[in-house]
């Protein structure tokens, strides 16, 4: 009784009402005009059943979009947690530049995703500073058309954004590191432990927080993917590396307002039912760790 | 071969390998500063090199003509008041929800705890914007971000408002100080430094972001300094020193902050790795 008293819940009216007007409302909403033929050009609204749904899985562009959204997930979330740890366990050691190197690895994570894409746009051409380089070193067959091939380009497009990003989970797993007490190690080191069995079964383990939450801003980020994808390719060559964020911006400006809601709801089913397991099985884990 | 100098020759063989890979970072970062300083055939060549002259003039020319100081006020007061909304609003609701341990609070701290995993829903949020009657205004993308950040905001403050003894607030119940006494003289001076974490968090994600902009942003005259940018990239293509003096001013204002501001940052990634 008294801590109801004490402590009213007007406090949370100011949060709730910003969250829910901008962000639970548009959502709900969505969630009925993904049902209807909404449109730019159109006065009245018409109920559709699922024809948004269908339509969107039997158009070659939005499937490509849904993959390679899918593709760009996958691929980033393991780029950036693997080369994460790694870098996190070599600049957890003493090293003489070990404050320089997690500065430089850092840096690009905290520019706009903008600024990164516009600058390896022209290193990215075929006659680019890349493939220049892969010549030099004699590793020339390894030149690729990075942003022109139709085929690898959801591809360069998720490197960058390890290249990018990879800084910021390292310095999340950093933290993790430096959160697990030496004697573990120590105690290893007495017991004649192997680096691979230090690795997997004391460093593994007691890094698993910073694991989970790595895996999930990744997975969830990823498939939110737009920046840059908007402006490293625009979605070409083509259509070649379209995803689900830029297929909205498609939609939105076609006026096909309804189709692009559909789409929007699919990735809010997708992130929901990918992400809200993955949370219950790695909270688990991680109590029974 | 001891077991402290095989350790210290591991030590040398990662050092090593890490100053090599670093390159692949450095590089592509100073190919943009050097450029941006070079004239528009020399920096066609894309090489890694200094310019042969220091063309200062490239940084005057795109500030007046990319419009960079309206860009740069703009992003000033929506980044600045969208965070303090943020903080202000946050703040206060993770203080009660901590506190009152309610099956309601738990149910409205998994509420907002969604915001950190749903995707927004564009279209639509612009559809209730218009029907709030300020679409396309500053306003409008100020509160869309205080409400896309409210999420990862309530959940960096409950951790840290949950260390805080309950006792503190007891104590100054019993001395009859009101609610509000208890929140902005007890709560609010010992977490400054979760406001400092929230602030620079907020501050970087929403002055980097283009997507909120080039949706509700329709007047270029309310453009911030990204969206400028992007627009320069499409009209100047071929002045690739203009185009990387732009880049370098954008990037400018976050440089700085990081700099000024790295153990707040830093706590912010310990909360969020610590506690998972």
């Amino acid at each position: 009784m008294k801590t109801k008293s004490l402590y009213p819940y007007y406090l949370i009216w100011p949060a709730l009402f910003v969250y829910c007007v901008f962000f639970v409302l548009p959502a709900l909403i969505g969630l009925f005009y993904s049902f209807t033929d909404w449109r730019l050009d159109r006065e009245t609204l018409k109920f559709i059943g699922w024809d948004n749904f269908k339509q969107i899985f039997s158009d070659k562009t939005l499937v490509l979009a849904l993959k390679n959204t899918f593709i760009f997930a996958i691929v980033t979330v393991i780029g950036k947690n693997v080369l994460g740890i790694a870098l996190a366990i070599g600049l957890n050691m003493r090293l003489k530049s070990k404050n320089l190197l997690r500065a430089i690895f850092y840096s690009p994570s905290i520019l706009s995703v903008l600024v990164i894409s516009i600058v390896f746009t022209p290193m990215l051409r075929t006659d680019g500073t890349i493939n220049k380089f892969l010549e030099a070193i004699g590793l020339g067959v390894f030149g690729q058309s990075w942003l022109t091939d139709p085929s690898i380009v959801i591809w360069t497009v998720a490197l960058v954004s390890i290249w990018q990003h990879t800084g910021f989970q390292m310095a999340i797993y950093l933290a993790g590191l430096q959160s697990i007490s030496k004697e573990y190690y120590e105690a290893a080191t007495i017991d004649g432990a192997g680096a691979w069995s230090t690795f997997s079964k004391i460093t593994l383990p007691l890094l698993l927080p910073a694991i989970n939450i790595n895996l999930m801003l990744t997975l969830i980020g990823g498939l939110k993917v737009f920046s840059e994808v908007f402006v490293l390719t625009g979605g070409g060559p083509g259509n070649a590396s379209q995803v689900v964020g830029t297929i909205i911006l498609r939609a939105f400006g076609e006026g096909s307002w309804g189709m692009g809601t559909a789409i929007n709801t699919l990735l809010f089913a997708a992130v929901t039912v990918i992400s809200i397991p993955l949370l219950i099985f790695m909270r688990r884990k991680e109590v029974a760790e | 071969m001891s077991y402290t100098r095989k350790l210290a020759l591991r030590n040398y063989i990662v050092e090593i390998f890490l100053l090599v890979a670093s390159l692949i970072i450095i590089v592509p970062l100073l190919m943009m500063i050097f450029g941006s300083f070079m004239t528009s055939s020399e920096v066609l060549r894309f090489k890694l090199a200094l310019p042969d002259k220091w063309m200062f003039s490239n940084y005057t020319q795109v500030f007046k003509e990319g419009g960079l100081g309206r860009a740069f006020l703009n992003g000033l007061l929506i980044t600045g008041v969208s965070s303090i909304v943020n903080i202000i609003t946050s703040s206060a609701a993770a203080f009660i929800l901590v506190r009152r341990e309610s099956k309601l609070s738990s149910f409205l701290y998994m509420f907002f705890f969604m915001g950190l995993i749903a995707p927004m829903s564009i279209i639509t949020t612009i559809r209730v914007v218009q029907w709030l009657g300020f679409y396309g205004s500053i306003t409008s993308v100020i509160f869309i971000y205080a409400a896309l950040n409210v999420a990862f905001s309530v959940f960096l403050y409950s951790g840290f408002i949950k260390s805080i003894p309950r006792a503190l607030d007891e104590v100054a119940f019993l001395e009859g100080a009101s609610m509000l006494a208890v929140f902005f003289r007890i709560i609010t001076p010992l977490i400054v430094p979760v406001n400092a974490t929230v602030a620079i968090m907020v501050f970087m994600s929403v002055w980097n972001d283009i997507t909120i902009p080039l949706y509700f942003l329709t007047d270029s005259s309310d453009w911030t300094m990204p969206l400028s940018v992007y627009n320069f990239y499409g009209k100047y293509s071929r002045d690739w020193n203009l185009i990387f003096a732009d880049l370098v001013m954008t990037s400018l204002p976050v440089l700085v902050l990081y700099l000024f501001a790295q153990k707040y940052i830093v706590s912010g990634l310990t909360a969020g790795a610590v506690k998972g």
